[in-house]
Formats: C-alpha cells, sequence, structure tokens
C-alpha cells in the first residue's frame, strides 16, 4: 500500500531530523546537570559543521570530516569551558560571545578558503547503514534500522547518558556540582574537574550534531547551517527536565514538526506555495514555544545552574 | 619542645594526672590545641592565643557572643580555615590540618550552622557524596552502611528521603550520621540548636549523650549559657578571640558563666505588661497560597492591639512566613481580609502598606532585611529614601542621608566603620542591627518581627528586645514570630501557636504553659 509507505517514510524522516537534536541535547543535558548553561552550544555546533565540512572537502574523507567535526566541536566547547570554569566569567554573557566568534570565524575561513561565487560542494554524504538482519524487519527495520550511524549513537546516547548521570559516582558528583558546587568543594569534591570533564563529552556529542548537518543533512556549508537548533537542543533540555530521555521526547517532537512541516510543503501546488512552505518551516519553532509554555513552567532545573563558581 | 600540655595542666586538673614532661600529649587527650591566632584580611583579630583541650568521650563547650572567635576556632579545627600560627594535636600526635576532607580524615568533622546538605538529594546520595566511591554508583552499600551506623545509635532515618522534605532537625541528623559514617571521632556542633524547635533540642542532647557514651568526643559551640550547662562536661569561655577560662561544668553555674560571657553582665530588661490599646491590625479567615501552589494559611484570623506584643509560636514551616508575606504585601491572598487601621489593605502593594505604618524586620535579613553590594547608609533609608529631607524632587541630598545615617549607628551601636561601606562588610549581628534600625526608626504603629534576635549575641538581643519594649510602650503593636519559644515566652503579652496554617491555640501571661505549646507546635494532642 503506498499510504503505508509514506507513513514509514514519514517516521523514518521525522527520527533523522531528531538526530542532531538527540546528540546537542543530550550534551546539554549533561553540562546542565553539573550547574553549566552552555549557551554557545549553537556556536559549537556550527564550528563543528564548518571543520567537519572542511575535513571532509580536502581529504575527500567523509569520516576524517565527522573527526574534525568532534574535535571542533570539543574545541569549541573548552573555549567556552574556560571562560566559564577558570576565569569565571557570565555564562550566558560567554555563551553569546562564542556564538558571535564563531560566526565570525567561520565566514573569515570560508572567505580565505574558496573565492568569492565559488560553491564547495561534497560530492557525496554519509548515508544510511542499515543494520544487517534487524533493518530487515518489517516497518521496525525501516524506521529504525535503516538510519545514518548519527541516528544510531544518538539513541544509544540516551541510556548510557542515563547511566552516566544517575548511576554512577561521577553522575552524582555531577549532579551535586550542579546542586551546590561549594557544598560539592567543600566534601573534597574537582569542581572544575567535574565540570571539564562534562564540557568535553558536550563537546563531542555537540561537534557530532554540527558535523551532520554539513555530512549528512546538507552538502554545503553555511554559517546559518546551524539555524538555531543549538538554542531549540536548550530549550529541550528544559523541556525534558534535565533527564536524557525527556531530551529525546523533546527532540523528536521538534523532529517530527519539522519533518511534517517539509512534508506538507511537497504535497502544496500553486503559485502561494513556496511563502506558505517558508510558513510551516517556522512549525517547528512554534511547536517548542507552546511546548515550553505548557511544559516548561514550574520545572526546577538544577539549583546552581548558570551561577559562577569560586572557591573564595 | 616545651611540652604543650604544660598549660593546660591547671584547667583540667584531677583529669590530667601523670604527664611527664618532655612527652607528647597523651592519647587520654582526643584533640588538644595550643596557640591559636588568626587575623582576617579585613583585620580583625578572630583568635588571640586560643588552647583547648577535649578529652575522649567528653563534651566539651565553647561558650560566648557573637564575634567572640568561636566559629573561627573550629572552622580552623575542621580545616575550613587556616590558621596564621599555632599548633594541633589528635590523639597525642600533631597533624596539619590544611582541608576538610582532611580533618574528616584524622576523624574531626563539624555540622556546620548552614547545613552542607543537597536539599533534592536522598539522605543516602548526600552521604554517598562524601565518600570515597568510583565507577558504577552502588547505593546499596551506602544504605547498609547508614542502617549499620544509625542502629547502632538509635537513629532513626529514612535513606531514601529527599534532604528537602525532612524538618530541620532531621537534616541536622543526616549531617551528623554523614560524619558517622565517615568514621569521625570528634564531632564539633556549631550553633546547633539554634535551628531546633524545643523537642528537637532534647532530641539532640539525648543523641549527643549517646555519642559520648560510645567514647566519641563532642564539641559543642554555643552563646546559650542553660544549653552549656544542660550537656557538657566542660566548658571553655571565650571573649574577644581569647579564651577566659576553662571550667568543669558540674562545678559551675548560670551567673558565673553568664558574667564571664559578657564582663560584667546582668540582664537589665525590664518586662511591663502595659494594657493594650485599641485593635490596629485585623485579619480575617485569611487563606493564602505557599511556593507549590499549596494552601499554606488555612484560614488564620488574628487581632493584634496597639502596646501589645503578641507572639506566634510554630515550627518553622506551618505557615507563618506566608502569612506575614500576605500582611506585608509581598504574597497575594486568595481570600479574606487585612484591616490595618481600619483600612482594608488585602493584597495592596507593599508600599502602601509601609506608607500606612507598618514595619517589617524580615527572617532572611541578608536578601529581603538589606541589598548587601550597597552602602549602609543607603540600606538605612531604603524605605524612605522619596522623602524629604533625604530626597529634594527627583534629587538626592547625600548630606542629609548621611547625618540621618550617622545618627542611627550610634543609636544602634552598629559596628560600622564609615556609613558608605557596603553592608557585606558588615558581620551578621551587624546586618541585623541595621534593620531593626532602619524598621524602628520610621515612625511604625505595627512592627512584624520575624525572629528579630536568631543569631544574635546576648547583648544584640537584649538591645533589640529594649527596642521592642520602647515601641510597645509607645502604642506600637509588634506581632513577633519566632522559632525561641523562651523569646515569645517572655515578651509576649498573647500567644498563638500555629500548626499547618491554622492557629492551634491561644495563651495570655497567665495561662502561659510552655510544655502544651511545644506540644501543640507539634500538632501533637494536648
Amino acid at each position: 500500500m503506498i499510504e503505508w509507505a509514506l507513513i514509514i517514510g514519514f517516521i523514518a524522516a521525522g527520527i533523522r531530523t531528531s538526530a542532531p537534536l538527540m546528540l546537542a541535547s543530550l550534551g546539554e543535558t549533561i553540562v546542565e546537570r553539573g550547574g553549566i548553561l552552555n549557551l554557545g552550544i549553537e556556536g559549537a555546533m556550527l564550528i563543528g559543521a564548518f571543520t567537519g565540512f572542511m575535513g571532509a572537502f580536502l581529504t575527500g574523507n567523509l569520516w576524517i570530516g565527522l573527526l574534525m567535526a568532534i574535535l571542533g566541536g570539543i574545541l569549541t566547547v573548552l573555549v567556552f569551558g574556560i571562560l566559564v570554569v577558570r576565569i569565571n566569567l557570565d555564562q550566558v554573557v560567554s555563551g553569546l560571545a562564542i556564538n558571535l566568534l564563531a560566526a565570525g570565524l567561520c565566514l573569515y575561513f570560508f572567505r580565505l578558503a574558496f573565492s568569492q561565487g565559488a560553491f564547495p560542494y561534497l560530492s557525496e554524504l554519509i548515508g544510511p547503514y542499515p543494520i544487517p538482519l534487524l533493518s530487515q524487519i518489517p516497518v521496525i527495520g525501516d524506521v529504525l534500522f535503516n538510519q545514518t550511524i548519527f541516528v544510531y549513537v544518538g539513541i544509544i546516547a540516551v541510556p548510557i547518558t542515563y547511566y552516566l548521570i544517575f548511576k554512577t559516582s561521577y553522575g552524582l558528583k555531577l549532579r551535586s556540582v550542579g546542586e551546590d558546587p561549594l557544598v560539592a568543594a567543600y566534601l573534597g569534591i574537582d569542581v572544575s574537574r567535574i565540570r571539564y570533564t562534562a564540557l568535553i563529552l558536550e563537546g563531542i556529542l555537540v561537534g557530532m550534531a554540527g558535523g551532520l548537518l554539513c555530512l549528512s543533512m546538507f552538502n554545503v556549508f553555511d554559517t546559518r547551517i546551524v539555524a538555531a537548533r543549538g538554542f531549540v537542543a536548550v530549550s529541550i533540555v528544559i523541556l525534558g527536565r534535565w533527564n536524557p530521555v525527556g531530551a529525546l521526547a523533546g527532540s523528536l517532537l521538534f523532529g517530527f514538526t519539522e519533518a511534517l512541516s517539509l512534508w506538507i510543503g511537497t504535497f502544496l501546488i500553486g503559485p502561494a506555495s513556496a511563502s506558505i512552505s517558508q510558513l510551516l518551516s517556522l512549525l517547528p519553532y512554534l511547536v517548542t514555544l507552546i511546548a515550553l509554555l505548557i511544559g516548561g513552567r514550574r520545572v526546577r532545573g538544577p539549583a546552581a545552574l548558570g551561577s559562577p563558581f569560586s572557591k573564595e | 619542645m616545651q611540652n604543650p600540655l604544660f598549660f593546660l595542666k591547671r584547667s583540667v586538673e584531677g583529669k590530667a594526672t601523670t604527664i611527664q614532661a618532655d612527652q607528647h600529649p597523651s592519647s587520654e587527650y582526643a584533640l588538644y590545641v595550643k596557640g591559636i591566632n588568626k587575623t582576617y584580611p579585613n583585620g580583625i583579630v578572630a583568635n588571640r592565643d586560643v588552647s583547648v583541650s577535649v578529652m575522649w568521650g567528653e563534651v566539651h563547650a565553647i561558650l560566648g557572643e557573637n564575634g567572640a572567635g568561636k566559629t573561627t576556632l573550629v572552622k580552623i579545627i575542621s580545616g575550613c580555615l587556616k590558621p596564621d600560627s599555632g599548633e594541633i594535636y589528635i590523639d597525642g600526635k600533631k597533624v596539619d590540618i590544611d582541608s576538610p576532607l582532611k580533618a574528616v580524615s584524622l576523624g574531626i568533622g563539624m555540622v556546620h550552622q548552614h547545613f552542607t546538605l543537597i536539599p533534592s538529594f536522598t539522605v543516602a546520595e548526600n552521604i554517598a557524596l562524601s565518600l570515597p566511591l568510583k565507577g558504577r554508583l552502588s547505593l546499596d552499600h551506602v544504605k547498609e552502611k547508614i542502617k549499620s551506623v544509625s542502629e547502632v545509635l538509635n537513629l532513626k532515618i529514612d535513606p531514601d528521603a529527599r534532604i528537602e522534605q525532612l524538618p530541620v532537625g532531621l537534616r541536622q541528623r543526616v549531617e551528623i550520621l554523614r560524619l558517622l559514617c565517615q568514621d569521625v571521632k570528634i564531632l564539633i556542633l556549631d550553633e546547633p540548636t539554634s535551628v531546633l524547635t524545643p523537642i528537637e533540642v532534647e532530641d539532640l542532647f539525648r543523641m549527643i549523650r549517646e555519642l559520648k557514651s560510645k567514647g566519641k568526643s563532642i564539641i559543642i559551640i554555643t552563646h546559650k549559657v542553660r544549653e552549656a550547662l544542660a550537656i557538657s562536661d566542660r566548658v571553655t569561655i571565650m571573649r574577644g578571640g581569647r579564651v577566659v577560662k576553662t571550667l568543669m561544668t558540674k562545678d559551675s553555674n548560670e551567673s558565673e558563666l553568664a558574667s564571664l560571657v559578657v564582663e560584667g553582665f546582668c540582664p537589665s530588661l525590664k518586662i511591663e505588661h502595659v494594657g493594650r490599646g485599641d485593635p490596629i491590625l485585623l485579619v480575617k479567615d485569611l487563606k493564602v497560597k505557599g511556593d507549590r501552589g499549596e494552601i499554606a494559611v488555612k484560614g488564620i484570623s488574628l487581632v493584634l492591639h496597639s502596646g501589645e506584643i503578641l507572639g506566634m509560636a510554630g515550627v518553622a514551616g506551618n505557615g507563618q512566613k506566608e502569612l506575614v508575606e500576605a500582611i506585608t504585601g509581598l504574597r497575594r491572598a486568595e481570600s479574606g481580609t487585612i484591616l490595618i487601621k481600619n483600612c482594608d489593605l488585602t493584597n495592596n502593594p507593599p508600599k502602601s502598606i509601609i506608607r500606612n505604618g507598618v514595619a517589617y524586620i524580615p527572617e532572611d535579613r541578608m536578601r529581603r532585611g538589606v541589598i548587601l553590594t550597597m552602602s549602609v547608609s543607603e540600606n538605612l533609608v531604603l524605605k524612605n529614601f522619596e522623602d524629604p529631607p533625604y530626597s529634594k524632587g527627583m534629587i538626592m541630598d547625600k548630606g542629609a542621608i548621611e547625618r540621618s545615617a550617622s545618627e542611627l549607628i550610634t543609636r544602634f551601636g552598629i559596628k560600622a566603620s564609615d556609613p558608605w561601606i557596603t553592608v557585606n562588610s558588615l558581620s551578621g549581628g551587624n546586618i541585623q542591627k541595621l534593620v531593626v534600625a532602619r524598621e524602628l526608626s520610621n515612625g511604625a504603629s505595627i512592627l512584624i518581627a520575624e525572629q528579630p534576635t536568631a543569631g544574635l549575641d546576648v547583648k544584640a538581643s537584649e538591645g533589640v528586645h529594649q527596642k521592642m519594649m520602647e515601641l510597645k510602650s509607645k502604642g506600637v503593636g509588634i506581632l513577633l514570630v519566632s522559632a525561641d519559644l523562651d523569646e515569645i515566652v517572655r515578651l509576649s503579652d498573647r500567644i498563638l501557636v500555629i500548626f499547618e496554617g491554622r492557629i492551634v491555640g491561644e495563651f495570655t501571661r497567665d495561662n502561659c504553659d510552655i510544655q502544651k505549646i511545644a506540644r501543640l507546635m507539634l500538632g501533637a494532642p494536648v
């Protein structure tokens, strides 16, 4: 039946569009559990996308691109980490500064690398990797097991992150640092070390999320490529109540709305279709806003989230 | 090396028997501190040549006013502060304590006035944090440890309870339990009773005796003479950063200790009970919601007359805060009326309530009472800076503000070197004096006082009480909300007991029964 195939295709697309948000929001969940609000995640994703694109473009190897994306993500998040953990600057201001810096740097180096009017693109993308046997299962196989590596990593990262936060001693320390860093330090916990570790984990996930955009979704780079997905990830963390499972749900909500708006767009015909599909692309952001209004009220995050910490 | 015990022999005579010269302090002494000096960077000398000894199985009280240097001393012993000079011996061995962690590894642990627990964590999680853990978190192990330690001491604590759901008395117990799980042998309790109800204090003292019988040493910091008498074996009195004297508790008495704590102190407060005047504050059927949307005040009616002190006794968290906030306009009342001098001011903004003569001494003085980063002078005119003489039109008159501030600083004895220094450089007691000075000096006819003497020393408390009496004789009506039952009983003309958002008892001076009030506060049947 044709309808069946359409619906399966739609669900698979929804999961695919959720992948960058899963990765980014899981990373952000980890650092926010440790009391750090990283609004620079948008910039870190952009740097990841850029280094990923450049790596793949220059070497012709997509996997080297992915590695570069991860390194770019870690590096950007660590710069943010030095600002807020070491120098104790305001987290919100530092995050926004990182975003501006990232946009500027990417534009500069992109222009430096390619002449005006050039249109560099990758000749291939990281495509779906069907998992042997599992992908043969009807429906579920197509939806879950015929996806890109990014989807697999995003989904597997949910239970791993959950285990890390709630079932390991590192997680307990991380949460204590997010609740009350002074008490944690008093009990002999190295607050900075815990926070840097969390930031590196976030860097890996966020770098992947950024790289995904260039390596698996679009085959070109543009400084607007992240399109506020980083900020959406931050709101997904709130929506998901600082829980990896919640972050997964929030990412799917956003991803499916995005897929839906694209899907509806393909059915539009006529002179107004272009402007309507533009309007439809607002849908995911609107849904995020509404979901935050409904689900984001009276939620309590880590008590020390966003507040600077110094031992003095 | 001079025998560090040399100076001690006098103070612990009878217990310290044969100590050879040039020997290390014997292991009879659990803890033994010699010649501690500490000067803070701002020049305040907190400890001058302080020496104290604590034996195994002893309850040792350190008694003194605020600012006497007690907390500084125990912070040094517990590794939170570094002394400028001095030596510490544990079990006869000289030690170097450079962090709280090191102190714990040496067997010394401290329960701070501000608890070091994470409210959203469970008991087990909080205790797990302080234990050396790696890899997978196995809370079952921690729970077993909690169980075995608490059974020995007959402490009843549910390891899965969240700290934020526990009453303060139990939180304190968790702090103590955590130290015991860390194998601490010398426990330091800093002002442990200041947050407790009378019945919780009894529980705490019972626990201290239990610990003592198990051979632990307990150092208890207090500014209350009666507490030192009730619980300790020996008491060290500190004043102005020095040790005044160490003596056997059983050989001493209240008046001797009081006169040592405050040189030549004798309580001078005259409690007068003048006839009350007309009602000035009327609260009818007031219902107020708490922070989490629950009904915290469940229909309270009360009347306050001019020239009357109305005490409100209750364990914190039973709706007092919400009631006071509704009266002062800080929180919306769901239903009911608040009449101030026959004016319906229900749900009016705080400003109009202040203008109608309501003064307010908030419990959380650091956040509600002052703006820490502003100067003393500015804080003193916070409620009337828009009025002449402090402002002319839109322009503030710095001179007038400074004159008024200097006058209040002298009149209320606020220790501030300059009227323009910021409030966060003052001590807690002085900040309270500042709040009291501001609230009591602007001609209010109603005073809402929440825990007005919490954390203040004897002299400062006496000063606040004195002022309240003065106001009362001038016809001001005072609503005194306090967890300190002694204070309520001493000052109030009438006492209301609040429990779970309702008034559950009313007492006058003639039928006042402390035991009964204490039971009502806990919701126990009378």
